[in-house]
Order: C-alpha cells, then sequence, then structure tokens
C-alpha cells in the first residue's frame, strides 16, 4: 500500500525494506556488541508492548544489548530525566518515543550533542533535524490512517449529516496527521457532510470532551477518534446516552478488536502494525551503528481492518491469534468448545 | 497591548508647527528595538552606549516599547560588581509569523514566532498544477487549523515560499497585489485573499530565497557571513547570502542557474536538462532498459516506476551505472558551481533538494569538481556541506523574510507607534481597496444565463 503522507520535515517516506539487515550486516553487528536504551511513552498499551517486543527481538537477532527500557508515563518531565541519566551512561544508542514537542526538544538534542545516535518513534520534537539532531524518524503513516478512517466511515453515514471528530490537544505529528487527513479527505470526497471537531487534553478527559461534543450537537451521526484508547471511553459515553452511531479510530487493540467483530458501533480501524513497527526501528538503530546512511523517515503503511477481516488483521498485527471473544462472536468457533487459544 | 489611538494619528497627514510626539519617538523606538531583537544590546547600558540615546529617553522608550508588549525586563542578569543589570528582551511571543511552501508536488505550512523560530508545521502531498483557487482554499483551510491550535494568537505577518523568482522592487515591503509568478496567477488574487482572511501584511519570496534564508539562520550556514545554496530537483536553483542578508538583485531574480549551458558526455544543453532529476530519471530508465542496471531493472520487472530518488537509491546500495549517473550530475553542478564560488567567494556551498540530501554519491562528485576548479585562496577554507533541513529550511526562511520585513526600520517606524504591524498606512491602505473591489464587485449584475 502507498505511503500517502509526508514526514515531519515535508520528507518524502522510505519503506522499511530499505532498511533490512542482511546475515552479514547482523554479523557485523554482533562482533560489535552495541549497547542501545529505549524510552517510550508508555509501556502499558497493546501498541506499546508490541512495538517493544518487535524492537528486543530484532536487536537481540542482532547482538545488541537493551540496557534499559524506560516507562515515561507520558510526562516530559520523567523523560527528560529519562534521557539525561542514559547520557550519562553513554550507550551507542537511544531509541525514543517523544511525548511532547517544545518540553522535551533540547534533552534529545543533548542525545545527539553526547555522540549517541537517536532513533525516533512517531513523533520529532519541534526543531530537531534529520542527520544533525536525530537519525531518522519510524512511523506509521499517519495520514493514510486519517484517510482509512474517513474512507471506512463514509458509507455509513447519510446525506448531509453530522460527523464528530475527536482530536488530542497536544501538538503531536501523528494525531495531527491523523486529524488533518481526516478532514480532508472528508470535505473532498463528503462536502455535504457538516464535522464538528473537539480535542481532549488528556485521556482522563476523553469521555467529558465527548459528552460536550453530543450535548453541543445532539444530531452528530458519525465519530471519528484520534486513537483506540479514548474511543472506547467515547464508546462509553454513547452507551450510557443510548445512542448507537457509526465510529471509527485507529489502532486495533484487544477491546478495539472485540468492539468491531461485536458489530455494535464501531464499524472500522485503521490500524498501525507496531510489531514490524519495533524490528524496523531496531534495524534503522542497527543499520545507523554500522555507519550506514538511513533514511529521514521510515512509513508503514495501515491496514483497514473492517468486522470481515479483524481476525487475519489480528494475526498480522498482533502476530497471535485474535481473542477468543472475537472468534465466538464471529461464528468460527463453536460457543460450546473448551478455550484453548490463548488471547 | 496595542494602542488604537496613536495608530489613527501615525496615519494622519503631517501639521505644521511643533512635531508629535509620535514623530520624534518613532527613530529611536525603531533603533532601540532592533538593538534589542537583534542581541546587540541586552541591557539599559548597552542601549544608551549603541544608541548614543540619553539615560531618559532610553528609560521612555523602553516604557513605550514594554506597553507596546515587544519587549520585556523581567529576568536579571549578571552583575558585575554591583546590582545585576535587568536584562532587556525582545518578545518573540508578542506576534506569530504564518509560513508556507508551495513546491512542484508538496504543500507545507507552518507558524513561526517572532524570532522566526517554527513552532509547529505539517506537509502534504499536493499537485502544483491544480487550479490557484483550489490551491488557495487549502492553504486557507490549514492556516485556520493550525491558528485554531495555537489559540488564534496575533498575526504579524504571513510569508510564503513559491517555486519560482518573484519579481517586485520593494527590497522588505509587504505585497500590494499578486505578483504573476506561476501561470495562471494572475486571474486569483492570492495575496488579496489571504489578507481577506487574516487581516495581514503577507510577503512572497521564491523558494530557493526562503531556503537559503532558512539555512543562513537556522541550519548549516548559522554563524556564517556569505553563504551560496545550491538546490538540486527537476529545477536547479541557486541562492546567495551575503553579509547575512538575502542578496535580490535588480529584480528579485537572483540564481537561475539551471538555464547555464552546459556541454557533458552525452552532447550539450542547459544545466536543469543535464544534471537535474528528470535527466537523473531517464538516464536510470534507459541504464535499467539496456540491463546495466541490475538493482533499476528488477525494480521496473515489478512495476516500480524509476524516479530520481530510485537511482540515488540504487546508488547507494552500489550500483554501478547508478553511481555513474549521480555522479555525472554531481560534476555538472559541480562545475557551474566553482564559477560562482570563484566570483563570490563562500564561506559555505550548502546542496538541498532531495537528491542532494539523501545520496552522498551526487555531493562527493560536486564537491570534486568545486574543490578542483576552484582559485585556491577560494577554496583554502569552503566546506561543501549537504542541508540537513529539508523542506523546513523553506518555512524558517519564510518566517525570517517577513521577521525582517515586519521590522525594517523603514517598515516598522510608520506602526511601532500602534504595536502591530496592520497599523501600517499602505497595508491600511491596501485593505481599503480590497474592500471598495469587494463592493463593486457586489453591484456587478449578472447577465442572465443563456
Amino acid at each position: 500500500m502507498a505511503i500517502s503522507g509526508l514526514g515531519p520535515h515535508g520528507e518524502r517516506a522510505s519503506a522499511p525494506e530499505r532498511v533490512l539487515l542482511l546475515p552479514e550486516d547482523m554479523a557485523r553487528a554482533r562482533a560489535r556488541g552495541f549497547r542501545v536504551a529505549i524510552v517510550l511513552h508508555t509501556l502499558a498499551s497493546d501498541w506499546a508492548k508490541q512495538q517493544l517486543s518487535g524492537m528486543i527481538g530484532m536487536l537481540g537477532d542482532c547482538g545488541v544489548a537493551v540496557i534499559d527500557v524506560v516507562d515515561c508515563a507520558f510526562t516530559p518531565e520523567v523523560q527528560i530525566e529519562a534521557l539525561d541519566r542514559l547520557i550519562a551512561e553513554a550507550p551507542d544508542a537511544i531509541v525514543s518515543l517523544p511525548v511532547a514537542n517544545a518540553k522535551v526538544a533540547a534533552a534529545h538534542a543533548r542525545v545527539a550533542a553526547a555522540g549517541i545516535k537517536l532513533v525516533l518513534l512517531d513523533n520529532v520534537p519541534t526543531g530537531l533535524l534529520p542527520g544533525k539532531d536525530y537519525t531518522s524518524l519510524i512511523s506509521a503513516d499517519n495520514f493514510g490512517l486519517g484517510k482509512i478512517a474517513a474512507e471506512c466511515l463514509s458509507p455509513h453515514v447519510a446525506e448531509g449529516s453530522e460527523v464528530g471528530v475527536l482530536g488530542y490537544e497536544a501538538d503531536f505529528f501523528a494525531t495531527n496527521e491523523r486529524e488533518i487527513a481526516f478532514v480532508k479527505w472528508m470535505r473532498i470526497n463528503r462536502p455535504d457532510v457538516r464535522l464538528q471537531v473537539r480535542r481532549f487534553p488528556s485521556l482522563a478527559d476523553a469521555a467529558r470532551v465527548t459528552r460536550g461534543l453530543f450535548d453541543d450537537h445532539p444530531s452528530i451521526a458519525g465519530l471519528f477518534v484520534v486513537w483506540d484508547t479514548p474511543s472506547i471511553a467515547s464508546a462509553g459515553v454513547l452507551t450510557a446516552l443510548d445512542r448507537k452511531i457509526p465510529m471509527v479510530t485507529v489502532d486495533l487493540g484487544q477491546e478495539a478488536a472485540i468492539g468491531l467483530a461485536a458489530n455494535n458501533s464501531l464499524v472500522a480501524i485503521a490500524a498501525q502494525q507496531p510489531f514490524r513497527q519495533g524490528e524496523t526501528a531496531a534495524s534503522v538503530t542497527v543499520s545507523a551503528l554500522l555507519g550506514r546512511l538511513t533514511p529521514d523517515w521510515v512509513a508503514l503503511p495501515g491496514l483497514a481492518v473492517t468486522a470481515e477481516n479483524v481476525v487475519e488483521c489480528f494475526q498480522t498485527v498482533w502476530r497471535k491469534p485474535a481473542p477468543r471473544e472475537v472468534l465466538r462472536m464471529l461464528s468460527l468457533v463453536s460457543p460450546a468448545l473448551p478455550r484453548t487459544t490463548p488471547s | 497591548m496595542s494602542t488604537p489611538a496613536l495608530a489613527e494619528d501615525a496615519s494622519q497627514p503631517r501639521r505644521k508647527g511643533r512635531p508629535r510626539v509620535s514623530e520624534t519617538a518613532s527613530p529611536s523606538l525603531v533603533q532601540i528595538l532592533n538593538l534589542v531583537r537583534s542581541e546587540q544590546a541586552t541591557t539599559r547600558q548597552e542601549i544608551e552606549r549603541h544608541s548614543e540615546l540619553g539615560r531618559a529617553v532610553v528609560a521612555d522608550r523602553l516604557g513605550t516599547l514594554a506597553e507596546l508588549g515587544l519587549i520585556n525586563e523581567s529576568e536579571l542578569g549578571t552583575a558585575t560588581g554591583g546590582r545585576a543589570p535587568r536584562l532587556v528582551r525582545f518578545s518573540a511571543d508578542r506576534g506569530r509569523i504564518l509560513v508556507a511552501t508551495l513546491d512542484q508536488t508538496a504543500l507545507g505550512v507552518g507558524i513561526a514566532d517572532l524570532d522566526g523560530a517554527l513552532l509547529m508545521e505539517h506537509h502534504e502531498a499536493s499537485e502544483l498544477t491544480q487550479p490557484v483557487s483550489a490551491l488557495a482554499e487549502r492553504l486557507i483551510t490549514l492556516f485556520r487549523w493550525i491558528l485554531e491550535r495555537q489559540g488564534n494568537p496575533q498575526l504579524f505577518g504571513i510569508s510564503i515560499s513559491v517555486p519560482g523568482a518573484v519579481p517586485d522592487g520593494g527590497e522588505a515591503l509587504f505585497l500590494g497585489t499578486t505578483p504573476a509568478v506561476l501561470p495562471g496567477w494572475e486571474s486569483f488574487p492570492l495575496v488579496e485573499a489571504l489578507v481577506e482572511a487574516f487581516d495581514a501584511p503577507v510577503w512572497l519570496r521564491s523558494s530557493v530565497e526562503t531556503m537559503t534564508m532558512g539555512e543562513l539562520h537556522a541550519g548549516v550556514g548559522s554563524g556564517h557571513r556569505t553563504i551560496l545554496f545550491v538546490k538540486v530537483g527537476k529545477r536547479i536553483g541557486a541562492g546567495l547570502g551575503s553579509d547575512g542578508a538575502l542578496f535580490r538583485g535588480a529584480q528579485g531574480a537572483v540564481g537561475l542557474i539551471g538555464s547555464v549551458p552546459i556541454s557533458g558526455p552525452g552532447g550539450s544543453g542547459t544545466l536543469e536538462a543535464m544534471a537535474g532529476s528528470d535527466h537523473i530519471a531517464q538516464e536510470g530508465r534507459s541504464a535499467a532498459e539496456r540491463g546495466a542496471s541490475p538493482i533499476l531493472a528488477e525494480h521496473m520487472r515489478r512495476g516500480g516506476e524509476i524516479t530520481a530518488l530510485e537511482v540515488a537509491q540504487a546508488a547507494q546500495v552500489g550500483d554501478a551505472a547508478a553511481i555513474e549517473i549521480l555522479s555525472q550530475s554531481g560534476r555538472l553542478i559541480g562545475q557551474v558551481v566553482a564559477t560562482l564560488a570563484n566570483m563570490l567567494n563562500p564561506a559555505l556551498i550548502v546542496l538541498s533538494g532531495s537528491i542532494a540530501q539523501t545520496n552522498d554519491i551526487l555531493l562527493a562528485a560536486a564537491r570534486e569538481a568545486i574543490y578542483g576548479a576552484c582559485h585556491p585562496l577560494v577554496s583554502r577554507d569552503l566546506q561543501v556541506v549537504r542541508s540537513q533541513m529539508g523542506s523546513s529550511a523553506g518555512l524558517v526562511g519564510a518566517a525570517i523574510v517577513a521577521v525582517e520585513g515586519v521590522f525594517s526600520p523603514a517598515i516598522l517606524r510608520d506602526w511601532i507607534m500602534a504595536g502591530r504591524p496592520q497599523a501600517h498606512p499602505l497595508f491600511q491602505r491596501m485593505k481599503d481597496e480590497i474592500a471598495r473591489k469587494r463592493r463593486a464587485e457586489e453591484h456587478i449584475v449578472r447577465p442572465p444565463d443563456a
């Protein structure tokens, strides 16, 4: 699938294949005995766990020691402290997902200034430049994800309807791109649809903002939420309001997959491939440590997931069988069958 | 904090008799603000020394500038014996500049503070061949989105980078009408549409000019006084940063080096035709078809399109034919750039454009040709590097163009007493003119459809 977005500085995307490691690259890396630290926004989400698993596995194949994995709990101060502590440890590279823009920019700039390779995931802090302040950015094609979400919601929305967009207040590359792409696709392809945009400042506010959106615009007949965790809160609000309206979101989490199979409000998901993204981030890190030129931006295409293909997409994304509940809802297993499949 | 009453005064015709306070204060306000903005002076003592103004006048003017929100004195400096001095700082957050880059295949938008630092940016694919009205509509939509995300700040200007020379005589003055930069622009008033939508003065510069400014102020060129910027793409153009400022020539048409005729192994033509990305792609396709490049042939066999980027990637992984194509381009570009370097004696040459930035081979070949053909005095400390800012250079540079424009003494003196550039009499006149045209259009009775 083609990448439809551009990078944070207007870069054209490079495919993950660009940084494939050959057996001789892996042998060279093993001989060098590199040390790498990983700093993530959270370790609690399915997405983060999968990404970490892909990354650590691939680094292991290359003989690279992962010396620390930090959970920043979405907090800039924690990330700044972690980066400064890790700089003192002098690893060969740090893979980081910046939790903010301007606030964490200086701390990230200090990594490259200390001669440590910095590989970024999903977001680039304000003012940092590829090649100078960081090696590469690895992210999903977030613009493409927003577009997939709009395409999937469109058939469920009647002519002249009102559609709600629930965005993220923080200035974050990934969520900005999804929101812009969704709105752009709707304006071009569904000019009859009126869009109402609201943004939540934190996950804890997602339900409150959803309620406010529906209080102000009770005739909303479709909803896009920029990722799956807040969409669960939105779905809860809709249930409380006794409203069943079509909803689309990004990321195929466990609960979202169940929601999709249940054929309730959630009609489609634009899914990222976190495991593959983790593997790609590891390949980029090893390539950079071996002195190879790495692309400024490596982007992975998204998948359009509906109830029809949720099982195979779940397997592609998570590298494990779909949850038992999903299989049961789709009548792929008999309800009486004893539970043998791990979820 | 603006003082509209003073703005009205500033636009009044000159009267006889004793000059008004606004007339006598303006020059010193302009001088002091620019000393603070450029950080040439950061304390009251330094301002008095540089401006040769008395203590009372400096105190009075700083009071006015603080009231207008353009400076602040909240920070303390380092004490050198006595009490620590208060630092006088420019309030870069007083206003914002909306910036955009229009490219052949992409549209970039962003917002910057009054130091020209980018606070937010977004880029998306966009064809320049679409109608100007559609392009303007998209631009305005994205600008509105950014302003909403930033809490609708006070705008000081809009600056746009376009893929062609912008012929205008005025040095730093904002535009009064839309110049015919690209085909179709004569039929759509882009500048006027932006002024109507956002009530802020508009600047336009060529992409090579904005990128040169970007590199000079925030990229590899920062700290250098003289840089030569070369953008290699479908078009090949150059920009000159001279003595820290953009050199614009007589009509703003500097650096059109793509039209220089050259001779190479394959014949002769313009530099663009012999070394640009179209030529690289064409040579790549030909190498794939005749079997000289296994990597490109394989790519083509799988149905992939061969652009200059594929040739660059093939060269990067060691494909001999692709390496030769890029080396040849690099050598030809280097020959032309060396001539410019001999004339201009830059401290730094920055090669930009996706091919030059992602490929070491083209850069190495250009470097070899430049060093080989330069006078020893010119090449002694000359650095030839690749840009690391990508399309952001255009956005940052566009912001710098507007900031330099807004605060250039000739323009600043006409709005400073009001604290916002919108009070400039020429801008007011332009808005009146737009409103008059709009009213006239509303009164035109359309003939019935046939």
